[in-house]
């Protein structure tokens, strides 16, 4: 089908303008970002629209079954509208509390549960000081599970205690400190690591769709990378109109205001 | 070289090394081993071990700048539960997950998905849920209330899989193919969290790398079973099942490319690191 050609030819094309952020920004690149952030801005707000009206108004079950209750949910979020109007803007606070009410409990109540009394309890079960596994450093099938734990325990509190500044970090204190601040050093390696292997994926994954992809019909065959010397071309041209065009110079900043003197009485 | 122009390298050389030794492998492959990490070993091996007929959820909460890392692992694992009979009830809590999922299901259960024999049958496609946090916890409480139709307007009640599970207990296993909010941390808080533990729903998770460390921590307690780190976890599990299946191994050539990537900005790391400690050692400003 010809939109395939076309999405071909138009996903190449704004993969060679994006990447070309990395030699200079330029409004092949800006234009991109621009028509990503509008599309998916308009994409997110008619998926939403859809779901509100199969949510609440279509089907058996729904207003248009005969189950009022859902036109209550739909007042409350048509209340966000009044954030519009000056005269009733403190209707908006409504939706907005009840939204905000219904998260801060569900919220406190998931991350007690599963982010702090499940990881103490899963790191004090695994501890070889406790438990029926007294001194028992094998921790069976998976190895070191002990001294695993006692590595978090550890680092979880020298971490905290650099970031306590009510004491200077001297002597003990400052040992721990200093503990703490190679943990988080490793933490941040960590994450790092894993980004760099992240960004890595998302750039092989473009490559392989500039590599790969190919539009086939029984006369011809398109491959995704006839298209890049065309939109590199693109690219070379906005780059030698933009050098022969005069650098703009920033604004200069606005004067700041002069500080009012104080009137004299009398 | 001196010290002085290794810290003046200009950044856009690197990118274009970069692009070389990533373009290598990609277009002739060099077929490096692919070392099976754990983590990814107890995904496949969960999966192996639920019974046909038992009921999987398929959740796509990801969009297309995570595809490259999340689109493999969801199609691989869905690839499997068909395999393996399993009963697949897919969605997605992210808008822009929905067409993802839709095309992923395409993909595996043909190109006339859902116009199959088995849909509403053994496999469903609800698209996507509203409500983030608040929808996947009212989809665990109840399936219906969530959602009233399935993503073709087909009402849930008539849909005879919807019929055997109304909440997150009657599922066997949930996986989510996860790249932010709501994402993993969200089912442990609103799903496993209030319908039993881990043991009543065991969680998988496929994650983009640079979110598995943050979940490292679930899952060494348990309430994540099995993790698939990124393209690296995409790759292994793919692997497993061509051993197993004869599934095609298509990731190979991105394994490659990016163990050859690694190699390189390792090699920036150090060549930067020494330009740094000697610049400050014949006493310069290093920057």
């Amino acid at each position: 089908m010809i939109q395939d050609l076309f999405a071909l030819i138009f996903g190449v094309t704004v993969t060679v303008f994006i990447y070309s952020f990395l030699w200079k920004e330029n409004p092949l690149s800006r234009a991109v970002e621009h028509l990503f952030i509008g599309w998916a801005a308009v994409y997110t707000l008619a998926s939403m629209y859809d779901a509100a009206l199969t949510q609440g108004v279509w089907g058996a079950e729904r207003i248009e079954g005969g189950n009022y209750i859902w036109i209550i949910p739909i007042l409350i979020s048509l209340m966000y509208f009044f954030f519009f109007t000056k005269k009733y803007f403190y209707l908006y606070r409504y939706p907005v509390s009840i939204v905000v009410g219904i998260m801060a409990g569900m919220m406190i109540c998931g991350m007690i549960q599963s982010n702090f009394l499940v990881q103490i309890q899963s790191t004090a079960r695994d501890l070889p000081l406790v438990g029926a596994g007294v001194w028992d450093w094998s921790g069976g099938s998976t190895g070191i599970i002990g001294l695993n734990s006692l590595i978090v325990i550890i680092g979880t509190i020298t971490a905290l205690t650099f970031f306590f500044f009510t004491w200077e970090h001297k002597g003990a204190f400052g040992v721990s400190t200093k503990i703490g601040r190679y943990f988080l050093m490793a933490t941040f390696g960590a994450a790092y690591g894993s980004t760099v292997m992240a960004r890595i994926s998302l750039f092989i994954g473009r490559l392989r769709f500039l590599y790969e992809t190919t539009y086939e019909e029984p006369t011809y065959l398109v491959n995704a990378w006839y298209i890049i010397p065309i939109a590199v071309i693109c690219v070379i041209i906005m780059a030698l109109w933009m050098r022969s065009k005069p650098e703009e110079k920033p604004p200069e900043p606005a004067p700041a205001p002069k500080p009012e003197k104080p009137k004299s009485k009398g | 070289m001196s010290t002085s122009s290794i810290a003046k390298i200009d950044r856009r050389y690197l990118y274009i090394l970069l692009f070389i030794v990533v373009s290598i492998p990609l277009l002739s492959p060099l077929k490096l081993p692919i070392p099976l990490g754990e983590h990814a070993k107890r995904v496949f091996d969960k999966t192996e071990s639920l019974t046909a007929g038992s009921v999987v959820i398929e959740s796509f909460d990801y969009g297309p700048s995570t595809r490259p890392e999340n689109y493999p692992q969801s199609k691989d694992h869905l690839f499997h539960a068909r395999e393996l009979g399993l009963k697949v009830v897919a969605l997605a809590f992210w808008p822009s997950g929905a067409p993802i999922g839709e095309e992923a299901l395409r993909e595996v259960y043909g190109s006339d998905f859902p116009d199959i024999p088995e849909y509403g049958v053994t496999v469903v496609y609800l698209g996507y849920v509203p409500g983030a946090e608040v929808g996947m916890q009212t989809f665990a409480d109840n399936c219906a209330t969530a959602k009233g139709t399935d993503h073709y307007g087909t009402s849930l009640p008539s849909l005879p899989l919807m019929q055997e599970v109304q909440s997150a207990e009657d599922f066997d296993l949930w996986a989510e193919w996860a790249s932010g909010t709501p994402g993993e941390q969200q089912v442990i808080q609103f799903v496993q969290g209030r319908h039993g533990g881990p043991s009543a729903v065991p969680i998988v998770v496929g994650a983009t790398a640079v979110s598995v460390s943050g979940m490292m921590n679930f899952y060494i307690s348990g309430q994540i079973y099995g993790i698939l780190n990124g393209l690296a976890g995409a790759g292994e599990y793919e692997f497993m099942l061509n051993v197993k299946y004869g599934y095609p191994y298509e990731q190979g050539p991105s394994l490659d490319a990016q163990s050859l990537g690694h190699v390189l900005i390792l090699a920036f790391i150090i060549v930067g690191n020494i330009g740094y400690l000697l610049t400050r050692s014949k006493g310069g400003k290093a920057k």
